[in-house]
């Protein structure tokens, strides 16, 4: 049982035809073929898949695709700036944000749906922002820092 | 796996209601965020599932309105929406603060107030029937709700200003963990006596409940630190009774007491 769905991806318009049950996690990757958003937990506890979903962050395995139908999604890749990578993504890497760069696109999303919403965050709205997102290698610290410089 | 299902996005609540009488093995989905899960982990509660009846687009069930007396929350608002009400931050601070602490950011963009209530881990419109919580949640993942009913609203009574509460969530971790032990206390206090109590715990019960008893040991009597001790060590007691002897008991019966203890002084002295 299939649904035929438009909605707007990374700024443009795209109609798919998609299962019913298929998860939004698995229709990024692997029929959008947007490999950025990754799955880690598969149960909402690790924020791996996070993706923006009408300028909020949602965990991608806790949606069906269907669901997305007429709403504006936004994935890690959506966040290029003039072909190359944007101020959030530039400060992760000067700040030492990435280790093994698993957990970074949840993060990067997290991080991108609370400047959206609040350009000048402390670090408390930070950590609330980031408290889904788990990180087995940073320790955090360097997240956070590279958040709060990013203006 | 999760199996090839019917997918139903209706407008209305009549709507939906008729596709609930109509449809064999259908189930409702408001955030998802139990039915994926459920769905993905092979759960026995979803694997007969036929069809999803998806709430999110019937605008009703996302309000959240006022009267002079209450205040009425569509069953399809998320946490995220009752942490930013206006009207909820002013008449029930401690419904703000338990909503802020429900998983992550993440999830309470997605969860509802009403998928909460009904996962119980209160009110619904068939013939449009209401009842208090209390009656709603049976025992754990069984409510009231027949198989035809929706969640349409929470309607919560307001409370004077003199009236003050406090609540703890103790999980293993600060973030995104499931609770072990919740303790909610509302108080009304007068002449430093206990005119009115609310006195209630969520995961260190099977399901979320109000201890009566409790509340009627403090019912009028006046304020002291050996009343409220004395309630603490009771309430922990009650539990004991209620949930029996565990491995954990040891360690959970002092958290319990102390917590039950703070949460009382917490409101009874106003700090939040
Ligand atoms: C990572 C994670 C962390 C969590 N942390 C917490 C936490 O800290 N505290 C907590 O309490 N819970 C927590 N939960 C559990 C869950 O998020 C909540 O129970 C949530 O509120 C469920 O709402 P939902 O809208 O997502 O429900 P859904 O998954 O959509 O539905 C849940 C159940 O309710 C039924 N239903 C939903 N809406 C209605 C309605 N209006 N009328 C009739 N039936 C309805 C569905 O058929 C289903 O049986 C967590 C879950 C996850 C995945
Ligand atoms: S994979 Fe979705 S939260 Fe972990
Ligand atoms: S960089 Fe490895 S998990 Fe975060």
């Amino acid at each position: 049982m299939q649904k035929e769905i438009t909605f707007t991806l990374n700024g443009k318009v795209q109609h798919s035809t998609v299962n019913n049950n298929r998860r939004l996690v698995d229709f990024i990757r692997d029929d959008l073929k947007l490999t950025g958003t990754k799955e880690g937990c598969s149960v909402g506890e690790c924020g791996a898949c996070t993706v923006i979903v009408d300028k909020s962050a949602v965990c991608s395995c806790l949606l069906f695709a269907v669901q997305i139908d007429g709403l504006e999604l936004v994935t890690v890749e959506g966040l290029e700036e003039a072909g190359g990578l944007s101020m959030l993504q530039q400060k992760f890497i000067e700040h030492g944000a990435v280790q093994c760069g698993f957990c970074t696109p949840g993060m990067l999303m997290s991080s991108y749906a609370l400047l959206l919403k609040n350009p000048n965050p402390s670090v408390d709205d930070v950590k609330t922002a980031l408290a889904g997102n788990l990180c087995r290698c940073t320790g955090y610290k360097q997240i956070i820092s590279a958040v709060l410089d990013t203006k | 796996m999760i199996p090839n299902i019917e997918y139903f996005t209706p407008k209305t609540i009549a709507e939906a209601l008729q596709l609930l009488s109509k449809q064999e093995n259908v189930k409702i989905i408001a955030g998802g965020t139990d039915v994926i899960t459920g769905f993905h982990q092979e759960s026995s509660r979803f694997t007969k599932t036929g069809a999803l009846i998806d709430i999110n687009r019937i605008p009703e069930l996302h309000q959240i309105s006022e009267t002079t007396g209450s205040v009425w929350i569509g069953a399809g608002c998320t946490f995220t929406q009752v942490v930013n009400s206006p009207v909820v931050q002013k008449e029930f601070p401690l419904l703000v603060q338990a909503s802020s602490g429900v998983g992550s950011l993440q999830i309470r963009n997605r969860a509802t107030i009403g998928g909460n209530f009904v996962n119980n881990a209160p009110q619904s419109a068939d013939n449009s029937r209401t009842m208090p919580l209390q009656e709603f949640l049976i025992r754990p993942y069984c409510t009231q709700l027949a198989f035809n009913e929706i969640v349409t609203n929470i309607t919560l009574a307001k409370l004077p200003g003199s009236y003050h509460g406090s609540y703890y969530k103790l999980g293993r971790r600060r973030g995104v963990a499931i609770s072990r032990i919740t303790v909610a206390a509302l108080l009304n206090v007068v002449d430093d006596a206990i005119a009115d109590i609310r006195f209630a715990s969520g995961a260190a019960t099977p399901i979320g409940m109000r201890f009566p008893e409790i509340e009627a040991l403090a019912m009028n009597q006046k304020v002291s630190d050996d009343l409220l001790r004395k309630l603490a060590i009771q309430t922990g007691e009650l539990v004991l009774e209620r949930t029996g002897l565990r491995w954990s008991t040891a360690y959970k019966l002092p958290v319990l007491q102390q917590l039950c203890y703070q949460e009382l002084f917490n409101a009874v002295y106003g700090k939040e």
